[in-house]
């Protein structure tokens, strides 16, 4: 099972990350790099389509009781963005126009 | 005697006994502060008057809490309402929480004194605090040197003695690694004993905030006050927390301990590895049983820590795109743009590296071949872990295979990547871990032990580590390099 394609524009258009032509050259041959180390794993001989897979807390998660309590003002919620009006956020024309 | 050179303990006992007052203890590390920074860079941010403020406001206290007092520097990942809070990336360079983690909460509840934000590799993806937006941070036994990461700003500040304690968030070994390379104790507790809520995630499943001090009774005491459930992380235990100051002191009745097999070791730095054994003879000494422990998985560790945590990291860090906290590009004309050129310009080469392995990991076609074998793979490190704890009470490591090393000396991310070989076991199967001083390398290094135990068993690495600590005495007092 060897795959190390690594497609850097498509996993960069998953990522939405826009990487320069010189950046895209720094990084593409160290990611290669990475994926043929990880790929150390393939020594194991694991069977994927059984067994258990890691979880990382292995008890009933405890459920608090349902209280309502106080929570941010949207005054607060609103604070950090970069743009706002009223109790909105604002952001660049969403829909087209025709 | 200066109050800064002084334990959490110490000085706790000094404030309660009104020999010396929240605002001079406060006073004494604001000096320290102005004294060592221009040298070491440990902070992104000093609270001078909100620390000095608050020093007061306690001195009037009538009641005082656990920590009345106590300067503690927290790592900029953790939420302070109010403050600054930055992950040490320019996406996040002008973020201000709306609320205080959970932790901060508790310590604040003890009326400890927040007396700063600590520098990090942004995000918490690094291992020497190289990868912080801002700025380096030097290691204090050696300026030339890294202080490890991702928590080196935490590491650094106490053992300059600019706070007597602080806090750190541990992935893969970003508390117990600075730790060592600082000659501090720093624990990363087991998961799900202290609350999430507030810490800014980057792996879920293994992130875990720990603390930072000089001595192993003060890690004990600062783990007391965050522990425990908070009814906001879903993922925290109801288990009890125990009284861990007590249980330490209770001693240890035998010593049932597990050593790597020599293959484990073998690649790693002579003085480590001379020191590594040197501890196993002291224990020995001291009547332990050591057990020689075969982990099969361990040489596997690495590359499914660096598939599992940028899996994770990618998913958690697709909520920066410029629109309700952080960087927002400027130029960007619709939605889509604003979203590429915000996280595109926001995030350092490092972010960007693990965000994009973590997609690559996770994408259609190769989710099976990468994140599944890794999730599976992390099992087989667990059970392997659940057995070895069946034979014996602790695993002993070396905390790093190499003291701390020159700023710019791992370019290489797989290098880097490496710092991390017997750190990431203990996150992956989330266990606690705790790293203590041992030594000094011949170059004056600080160097680190490891101790592992089973689940929610802080105690008794507590225990361990506070009787290792009496043996092997190690010199706090960093030698001071002629500038």
């Amino acid at each position: 099972m060897k795959q190390q394609k690594f497609d850097i524009d498509h996993i960069c258009a998953l990522a939405n990350l826009k990487l320069s032509e010189e950046e895209k050259a720094r990084l593409e041959p160290q990611l290669v790099k990475i994926v043929e180390w990880v790929n150390k794993l393939e020594e194991l001989e694991l069977d994927l389509t059984q067994g258990e897979v890691y979880t990382p807390i292995s008890f009933p998660l405890p459920l608090r009781e349902d209280e309502v309590q106080p929570s941010i003002s949207s005054e607060d919620a609103l604070s950090n963005s970069p743009d706002t009006g009223g109790k909105f956020i604002k952001v660049p024309k969403v829909i087209e126009e025709k | 005697m200066s109050l800064t050179s002084l334990s959490v303990s110490e000085l706790c006992a000094l404030i309660e006994k009104k020999e010396v007052k929240a605002e001079e203890s406060v006073l004494s590390f604001l000096e320290k502060i102005r004294e060592q920074e221009k040298k070491i860079s440990a902070f992104l941010l000093v609270l001078e008057e909100e620390a000095l403020a608050r020093a007061r406001e306690i001195d009037r206290k009538k009641e005082k809490g656990r920590l009345a007092g106590i300067p503690v520097a927290i790592k900029d990942n953790i939420l302070t309402r109010g403050t600054r809070t930055t992950c040490a990336s320019r996406i996040l360079g002008n973020f201000i929480p709306p609320y205080n983690a959970t932790v901060v909460e508790r310590l604040e509840k003890e009326d400890a004194v927040i007396i700063g934000k600590t520098n990090m590799d942004e995000f918490a993806m690094g291992s020497s605090t190289e990868n912080s937006g801002f700025f380096i941070t030097k290691n204090p036994w050696d300026l030339r040197r890294v202080p490890g990461g991702s928590s080196g700003g935490s590491a650094a500040a106490v053992a300059t003695e600019e706070a007597p304690a602080s806090l750190g968030s541990d992935t893969g070994g970003s508390v117990r690694q600075p730790a060592a390379f600082c000659g501090v104790v720093g624990l990363k507790p087991t998961y799900s004993r202290v609350s999430r809520f507030g810490l800014v995630a980057y792996a879920s499943s293994l992130d875990q905030i720990g603390p930072l001090t000089r001595t192993v009774e003060d890690c004990a005491l600062l783990l007391q006050v965050i522990a425990g459930q908070d009814g906001r992380d879903s993922t925290l235990s109801s288990q009890a927390v125990p009284d861990y100051l007590k249980e330490m002191r209770e001693g240890l009745r035998s010593i049932k301990a597990g050593y790597l097999k020599e293959d484990v070791v073998k690649a790693i730095d002579p003085e480590v590895k001379q020191l590594y054994l040197y501890v196993l003879g002291l224990l020995e000494e001291m009547g332990a049983e050591l057990l020689e422990m075969d982990f099969p998985s361990w040489e596997y560790a690495l590359a499914c820590y660096y598939l599992i945590a940028p899996s994770e990291a990618s998913s958690n860090l697709a909520r920066y795109d410029g629109v309700r906290y952080g960087f927002r590009h400027p130029s960007a004309e619709s939605l889509k743009e604003m979203y590429l050129s915000t996280r595109t310009e926001g995030f350092g080469p490092e972010v960007k590296r693990r965000i994009l392995l973590g997609t690559f990991a996770l994408s259609s076609g190769y989710y099976d071949a990468y994140y599944l074998k890794a999730a599976k793979t992390r099992s087989l490190i667990c059970r392997e872990f659940k057995e070895a704890f069946k034979k014996v009470d602790f695993i002993l490591t070396p905390t790093t295979p190499e003291p701390a090393f020159l700023i710019g000396a791992k370019e290489d991310p797989i290098a880097m990547y490496l710092s991390d070989v017997f750190t990431v076991t203990a996150n992956l199967a989330g266990i606690p871990a705790i790293s203590i001083p041992v030594g000094l390398s011949k170059q004056g290094l600080p160097i680190g032990l490891q101790l592992l135990a089973d689940y929610f068993q802080e105690s008794l690495l507590f225990k361990l580590a506070f009787l290792l600590e009496k043996k092997v005495k190690f010199k706090k007092n960093l030698k001071r390099k002629e500038e």
